[in-house]
């Protein structure tokens, strides 16, 4: 574990973070999102993206440590997100906490984003500890996660398409929804009926704790199309009934998995973990199994600095200047996850 | 004052170290697409070489473009992240003017130098200074992203008046056939013209022609051109 407090950035996709750690307590983490940047693209585009973290990365190191109370020069690391992401998006981080560490003189530690949404619950307040199972649903990732040992998860599954949370901007999209449409179809799925339209299971096989989220999508489509101009209530039956497609396997495989392996804990992250629907299925299912639930708050569940903070507690630190042929991967590594 | 130079525009990355603005170490990287990114290795080894530490630093001057998007935003954001940890002056420099300055030393004053880097998709970044007799340099053209043939015939006209215009950088060697077509001259291979130098950065700092340092991209993203096109109905 990192002595003292210490730095973590992140910039992997479209917000700009920068976080102040001190052993497991956050003491402070800035976001700055540029979502309303992509807003007219309809997702995130990665030069604009990039651009906007040049602007902006030193701001937010700023804030963060004047927030927390430090100089730059007490930082006893430098944590950042090395993949996966976006590569120019990552390489205005990398770079700049490289930068960062070599004039302060401290290690550089380079932290897979994943393992950053599962380290999220180890934070104060929640302080999850192993073991437990993770689900991690956001628009770039879906996975199921053993975590006996916070530095090594094990992958018990993940999306072999489309990430959960992609599967929810498409699907808002198709009903006429901005973007991103996640939190716009489940306002409107909040008058719907979940059980009005009977969508396939997003699920990658029975054998496998895989999850698939094309077919759900396609079929969405096809109902449109054939059905052309809805009434809003249908555009609410059909939003609710989408959303229970998609969030309820989830739901599920994570406490089938919790039962399998005997864990007492489950932990939520990335930025599906906001979804209402979501929780409230995972908190019945657990209060019945007798399961403690980590829930992030929102802010932890979407990308930010401090879970690449609370990563870095788990990953081996680069010493000074070894780091400086450290680089930036835009993918994860075999199996997933790189700690 | 001692500066700390860098300049990634290009895929042979440049750094100096200057005293009271002459040369005490530069050293070059590449020319590799990814050489950028070892730009603050090349940094250490330098410091090392030149015995300066770090914290004696008390500026650094960066390349602001145009070039690669990537190379570029490594560059600043390594100038930009030892500015605010050193808590000394980031100061930027246009990296074309920087290849004019070494364009310029094989010229006389009056000749209209030429640099440009290959921005591929047909286009070269570059602009043209009109070297002064004191070696200082005037604008007449750009930075800008453009292609080869049409910057040419911008400077057809200076041509036609028997103005020497030498081009340098790897946007001369691409662009070679309708540089030359016009009377446009591509300095030597391997002469030194066609290497930027980021000792040159300084220079410009020097003569009064330090920028604010943000990327001077040169062309918007792809994206926003699309939409851009998408909103005003054209194609
Ligand atoms: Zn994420």
């Amino acid at each position: 574990m990192i002595d003292g407090p210490f730095l973590a950035i992140e910039t992997s996709c479209d917000e700009t973070a920068a976080a102040v750690i001190e052993k497991r307590v956050v003491r402070s983490s800035i976001v700055a999102s540029q979502a309303d940047l992509h807003t007219p693209y309809g997702g995130v585009v990665p030069e604009i993206a990039a651009r906007h973290h040049l602007g902006t990365v030193n701001l937010v190191v700023a804030q963060a440590l004047a927030q927390a109370g430090f100089e730059l020069s007490d930082m006893r690391a430098i944590a950042v997100t090395q993949r996966p992401g976006l590569i120019g998006a990552l390489l205005v981080g990398v770079s700049t906490a490289k930068a960062l560490a070599y004039a302060v003189g401290c290690p550089l530690v380079c932290v897979d984003h994943l393992l950053g949404h599962i380290c999220a619950s180890w934070l104060e307040p929640i302080a999850l500890d192993p073991p437990f199972v993770s689900l991690i649903a956001s628009g770039g990732h879906t996975r199921l996660d053993l975590v006996r040992d916070l530095a090594h998860p094990e992958t018990l599954g993940q999306t072999i398409d489309d990430a959960a949370g992609e599967a929810l901007d498409k699907g808002a999209r198709l009903l006429g929804l901005g973007y991103p449409g996640g939190p716009a179809l489940e306002r409107l799925s909040r008058g719907g009926d979940p059980t009005a339209h009977a969508f396939p299971v997003a699920l990658g096989g029975r054998r496998t704790r895989d999850f698939s989220f094309a077919g759900v999508k396609t079929s969405l489509l096809y109902v449109v199309r054939r059905e052309g101009d809805l009434s809003d209530g249908r555009r609410a039956d059909l939003a609710s009934s989408y959303q229970e497609a998609i969030v309820a396997p989830l739901a599920a495989r994570l406490l089938d998995a919790a039962r399998e392996h005997r864990v007492p804990a489950i932990a939520l992250g990335g930025g599906v973990a906001a979804n209402g629907r979501l929780r409230e299925l995972v908190s019945e299912g657990a209060a019945q199994a007798g399961l403690r639930v980590a829930m992030p708050e929102i802010a932890l569940c979407t990308d930010n600095a401090a879970m690449i903070g609370a990563a870095a507690q788990f990953t081996e630190p680069v010493a000074w200047p070894d780091f400086l042929a450290m680089d930036a991967m835009p993918t994860a590594p075999p199996g997933g996850i790189a700690a | 004052m001692l500066t700390f130079a860098l300049d990634t525009s290009t895929q042979s990355p440049s750094l100096a170290i200057t005293r009271n603005d002459r040369v005490v170490g530069e050293l070059w990287l590449g020319p590799d697409p990814d050489a950028g990114r070892r730009v603050l290795e090349a940094g250490h080894h330098l410091l090392c070489a030149t015995g300066i530490g770090l914290s004696q630093l008390e500026r650094i001057v960066v390349g602001v473009g145009p070039g690669g998007f990537t190379g570029l935003r490594i560059g600043l954001a390594t100038a930009h992240a030892l500015g605010q940890a050193l808590a000394c002056p980031v100061v930027g420099a246009i990296s074309l003017e920087a290849l004019a300055l070494g364009i310029a030393e094989t010229v006389d004053p009056g000749v209209i130098v030429l640099p440009a880097h290959d921005a591929r998709r047909a286009e070269l970044f570059a602009a043209a200074y009109r070297v002064g007799p004191d070696g200082g340099l005037e604008q007449i053209i750009g930075p800008v992203a453009i292609p080869a043939a049409l910057l040419a015939g911008k400077l057809a006209g200076q041509l036609r008046d028997g103005v020497r215009v030498v081009s340098a950088g790897t946007g001369a060697i691409v662009g070679r056939d309708a540089l030359e077509a016009v009377g446009i001259e591509i300095a030597p291979d391997g002469s030194g013209a066609h290497r930027l130098r980021a000792a040159a950065l300084v220079e410009r700092v020097a003569a009064g022609a330090g920028c604010d340092p943000s990327p001077r991209y040169a062309r918007l993203p792809d994206a926003k051109v699309n939409l851009l096109r998408a909103t005003r109905g054209g194609t």
